[in-house]
């Protein structure tokens, strides 16, 4: 198995929805966005372009995060590919964070809170006992989440249901086809880790089709 | 109280308040703590998704920054920026000072007692309006959201759909054309529903095409951007009905003559022909003469649409014939100098909308044959916060109505003006029917059937005594407009004056327009806020500050307004409860259960029981008796049986947390299952204009310009529009999903996404003109209104806005000491707007929110 997931940028609106879905799922300190959102404007006025792109870790094939892990910390889960860190393992050494072409690791470096002078609230205070501090962050796909059967909590929470989850490797899953059929691109491929975050031209041609997905 | 808090771990059904749209969440409490706020999937309010806001609230719960106890002044100077030395005091202090100051108001004049509120905090601002206030004898009331406001939409969605909203019937639709608007891409109601059903609808192939000054979060998704100068949408929108109805000939003539009044006869003097029975007459073409519209055994199609006839000895037309000659002046390339939209794009973007209408087909839908035309036009604030937003929506509605793309499949719907209630109750329920004159008139205008005032207003009343527009001018759901009618004595002089203010969480000082509006309005009152945090409106202004419970702390039995939060289309119904998801922190009190007790330390607590039973319309069975006393959760018990039957009271909806049942075909696409006609030419306004215009001289309000009562629509420039050397742009605020006006920006993790993101805490210039002015990016610069306001801010160049304008982010740059995280970031936008008559709409009291300005590099100007 291979999970991965697709990002329909025609889909996506920009809403940061999914940055805060993760962040309200996994209670991650400040500056720690495993899903984030950058935007990209193009052209010249009126014939001008914004394109709003939501980034995660894309659960390489060939992780240089793993590679370059001294301690073994930064692992690559056999059964389904997905990359995570064993926080009771890393040092904080940070090779990791530089290794990654795409920014998705967050070194945590000090237990700073959003109320910063006022000290943590009572939910910092009950969430972040789940972060430790001078170890690497970063997003799992919700592991947690898959356990119990449900889809990572940006894929749920997406209110223009821009993420679709499921396993690259099944050539019938959702994921598979709409890679396949739609166009699905990775980010930076020539950086050549092989990622399995595929994304979906803003601009294809529509489905015509009047069904309404569920 | 919690029981066996070690082992708690409970999902607790509820429905979120981080804006107007009031989604429903699944709150997840652990061991005391709330932890995590999802969507919940069991309702028809978002159907388990929520936008960053919604996901945010738990930040606002915990902040550190709350009111948590009652705050008394005890600086006896009030001043904008003035710190308020607060001191803390208990409840029952707070409240035998507020009882007492009520009391000695009441016993006075009870009209000298003001109230303002938020829709964002709707629940209890509605209880409060069909409650409290009734019973204690006020109606000095206004919703303070001011520029945020929906007005002229409001308007329209009553007279042309019955409703309060409106929404595209995505599911169906094939284009949809916006102005100034969002709907399911940015903001707007009924967000995180309509953004699945939009996004479904693009990649299925639905064309969408925004008309917008800035290259918005829905411009960002459009098929084609078309930037325009602000406040002139409406020139836009004429052209394209002048091309539809005069050119192109696309229009429904079948739906015309049916669903509107279209073939109403219209005298010389702007009034329809009627018979001697006060029925207006329209032209039977069979036998050559004019006759009732509803005449029993004629079709639809013998009644003309266009010509010009003679009705004894009166010139007359038919109002589809009024409306070919109104537009007719405005073709495209006139339109193109007001708008900057060239001509040709407006005639391309006319016939595309007019062709995807589908004029004459029809669809099948759950064994239905019906109008099928799946084009929709829509607007928002963009279009219409400028003086002319009475003419200018009216232009953009009447697209839909021309072509026959209302409240059918694929067309712009009113937010579900029909509902039949619950199958086993028929609770709550509200449909439009047809009056005298064959017209429109909305269901509900609350919760059940009692009649709205659509569009048989109640004459203007011949006393401007009460300091609001809206004495003089009845229609308008909400208005601001208070505090500029209390700073206006020239035309308001005979007003009552407002002895004490009572504020429910909202922000006045920042979303009324510039705050000293609001500060001079009421600085000599006795003012109370019940509020989540000491902002800049407390600091001003208050006496005393109630610490209020969040939506995440309080039961609220009916916290949707439940047809425009409801997404349009087939679906569910659902009704919702609002409930703890924690007890309420530290001191912190429900505002309504603050209302019940004062309610009794007044002793009106027998009619406000009596008011009750009327704003919920609840059923003999379960009414509420005067002399007893109830407990809100009481209260709230006694809506949900009376609505829902006795076996689902207050328990079962804290148990399952909403109750859904289908919508029907006939409440959805109700237009052709109705004989009610919308009118395309307001009649009514044309009577309303004489009256205001009588009344106004006779009271010597010489502010009172009647000029925009106009029946058919039509452009004229709105107040930043007016040349003066040396301002050579207009400002603008637009919005992003992840702010709710100013109130979100004390929350981090949505200032976090503004930091992050390069627009929204910036003032938005374009490119070429900012290097016209020598200013870089990021560099701070000045805006300065033609009176002499002035903001500041941070420049971003970019391509993404008209040359002529900048462009600003919801309402940022708060100041309050009570609010240290969003102190300074984003750009106060507000400072900009002047309230007053001549920003006015008169019609739909929209003011104006655009301004006319110029921008220099911080340093030497
Ligand atoms: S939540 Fe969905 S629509 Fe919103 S930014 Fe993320 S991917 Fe895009
Ligand atoms: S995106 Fe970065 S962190 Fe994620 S697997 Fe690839 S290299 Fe590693
Ligand atoms: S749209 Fe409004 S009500 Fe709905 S989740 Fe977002 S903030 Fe909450």
């Amino acid at each position: 198995m291979r999970l991965g997931m697709v990002i329909d940028l025609k889909r996506c609106i920009g809403c940061y929805g999914c940055q805060v879905s993760c962040k309200a799922e996994n209670g991650t300190r400040p500056g720690t966005t495993y899903a984030r959102l950058i935007k990209r404007e193009w052209g010249t006025f009126p014939d001008v372009q914004r394109l709003s792109i939501p980034l995660l870790c894309n659960h390489c094939s060939e992780p240089p995060c793993v590679d370059v892990c001294p301690t073994g910390a930064s692992q690559k889960q056999e059964s389904d590919g997905i990359v995570f860190v064993d926080g009771d393992v890393c040092v904080g050494c940070r090779a990791c964070v530089m290794a990654c072409p795409y920014g998705a690791r967050y070194y945590q470096d000090r237990e700073h809170t959003y109320f910063d002078s006022e000290g943590p609230n009572e939910y910092e205070t009950t969430r972040y006992l789940e972060h430790v501090r001078g170890v690497v962050e970063k997003c799992d796909f919700c592991r947690h989440r898959l356990a119990e059967g449900l889809d990572p909590a940006c894929v749920t929470n997406c209110m223009s249901k821009a993420r679709i989850f499921g396993d690259l490797d099944d050539p019938d899953s959702e994921v598979s086809r709409l890679v396949r059929e739609e166009g699905g691109f990775p980010l930076t491929p020539e950086a050549g880790t092989e990622p399995n975050v595929f994304y979906l031209p803003p601009d294809r041609p529509p489905t015509n089709d009047r069904q309404v997905t569920p | 109280m919690i029981e066996n808090q070690a082992q708690e771990d409970v999902w607790i059904p509820s429905a979120c308040s981080m804006c107007y749209n009031q989604c429903g969440i699944l709150a997840h409490r652990k061991e005391g703590t709330l932890v995590k706020i999802e969507g919940n999937p069991d309702s028809p309010y978002g159907r388990g998704r929520l936008c960053a806001r919604g996901l945010a609230g738990i930040q606002m719960l915990y902040d550190p920054h709350r009111v948590d106890r009652p705050l008394r002044r005890t600086n006896p100077v009030k001043g904008i920026g003035v710190d308020p030395e607060w001191e803390e005091i208990s409840w029952d202090e707070a409240l035998d000072l507020v009882t007492a100051k009520l009391a000695e108001v009441r016993e006075e004049d009870p009209r000298q007692l003001f109230f303002s509120g938020t829709v964002v905090s709707l629940s209890p601002l509605m209880h409060m309006l069909g409650t409290f206030l009734p019973a204690y004898g006020t109606p000095n009331a206004f919703v303070s959201d001011g520029h945020q406001c929906g007005n002229a939409e409001h308007i329209l969605a009553r007279t042309l759909h019955a409703s309060v909203t409106t929404n595209p019937d995505a599911r169906y639709c094939d284009y949809l054309l916006l102005f100034g608007c969002q709907a399911g891409l940015g903001t707007y109601y009924a967000l995180t529903t309509m953004a699945q059903d939009v996004a479904d609808a693009r990649v299925r192939g639905m064309k969408l095409v925004v008309v917008d000054p800035y290259l918005s979060q829905a411009a960002e998704k459009a098929d084609e951007w078309v930037p325009i100068r602000p406040g002139s949408d409406g020139a836009m929108a004429c052209a394209m009905l002048n091309l539809l109805v005069n050119e192109y000939g696309m229009y429904d003539a079948e739906y015309i003559g049916h669903h509107t009044d279209g073939p109403y006869l219209v005298g010389e003097d702007g009034r329809y022909v009627r018979d001697a029975d006060g029925k207006p007459l329209v032209w039977d073409t069979g036998p050559g003469a004019a006759r009732p519209f509803d005449a029993a055994g004629r079709p639809t199609e013998s009644a003309a649409l266009t010509g010009c006839y003679s009705v004894d000895g009166k010139r007359c037309k038919p109002v589809f014939q009024r409306l070919k000659e109104q537009v007719a002046k405005w073709t495209p390339e006139e339109a193109e100098k007001v708008s900057t939209v060239p001509a040709e794009r407006i005639r391309h973007i006319a016939r595309e909308f007019g062709e995807a209408a589908r004029i004459g087909q029809t669809i099948e839908i759950e064994g239905h044959e019906l109008p099928h035309r799946p084009a929709a036009a829509l607007y928002f604030k963009g279009a219409h916060g400028h003086d002319n937003a009475w003419p200018t929506s009216l232009a953009i509605e009447l697209l839909n109505e021309v072509v026959g793309a209302s409240n059918v499949p694929g067309g712009l719907m009113g937010t579900n003006p029909v509902c039949f209630g619950h199958p086993e109750t028929g609770f709550p329920r509200w449909n439009p029917t047809a009056g005298a004159e064959g017209l429109l008139e909305a269901g509900a205008l609350l919760h059940n059937d009692i009649d709205g005032p659509t569009p048989g207003w109640p004459p203007p009343p011949e006393s401007a005594e009460l300091p609001n527009l809206r004495d003089l001018i009845g229609w308008p759901i909400t208005t601001c407009f208070t505090p500029a009618a209390l700073n206006d004595d020239e035309n308001f002089g005979g007003a009552v004056r407002p002895k004490m203010l009572i504020n429910y969480g909202s922000n006045l000082l920042m979303s009324a327009a510039r705050p000293e509006t609001c500060f001079e309005a009421f600085k000599d009152c006795f003012v109370v806020c019940s509020s989540l945090f000491s902002d800049e409106t407390a600091e001003a202004l208050a006496d005393i500050v109630l610490p209020d419970a969040s939506y995440l702390e309080r039961l609220d039995p009916v916290p949707n307004f439940a047809r425009h939060h409801h997404p349009v289309g087939l679906g569910d119904w659902g009704h919702q409860i609002r409930q703890p998801a924690v007890e309420p922190l530290h001191e912190r009190r429900h505002f309504c259960e603050v209302l019940l007790e004062i309610e009794r330390r007044l002793g009106i607590n027998e009619v406000a029981n009596l008011m009750t039973n009327f704003a919920y319309g609840i059923p003999p069975e379960f009414a509420l008796e005067p002399d007893e006393e109830y407990s809100w959760e009481e209260i709230s018990d006694r809506i949900y049986k009376g609505w829902f039957g006795s076996e689902r009271g207050l328990a079962w909806f804290q148990k399952n947390g909403v109750l859904s049942w289908p919508k029907q075909v006939e409440e959805v696409y109700w237009k052709p299952f109705s004989e009610a006609r919308a009118p395309l030419y307001n009649e009514w306004l044309v009577r309303y204009g004489e009256d205001v215009r009588r009344i106004a001289h006779e009271k010597g309000m010489s502010g009172i310009d009647t000029k925009g009562f106009l029946p058919l629509p039509d452009w004229f420039p709105c107040q930043a529009h007016k040349p003066v050397p040396g301002f050579d742009l207009q400002a603008i605020y637009y919005r992003v999903p992840w702010h709710t006006f100013s109130m979100t920006y004390e929350n981090p993790w949505l200032d976090e996404i503004s930091r992050g993101e390069p627009y929204s805490y910036y003032v938005c210039i374009n490119a070429a003109t900012a290097r016209a002015k020598g200013i870089h990016d990021e560099d701070p610069i000045v805006i300065e209104g033609t009176d002499g306001a002035r903001i500041e801010g941070r420049a971003r160049l970019t391509e993404g806005v008209h040359p002529e304008v900048v462009a600003i982010a919801n309402n940022g740059g708060h100041w309050a000491r009570g609010m240290p995280l969003a102190k300074g970031t984003g750009v106060f936008f507000n400072q900009l707007q002047k309230m007053d008559l001549e920003h006015t709409d008169l019609v739909s009291l929209s003011m104006d929110c655009d301004a006319r300005v110029r921008v220099y590099p911080a340093e030497g100007g």
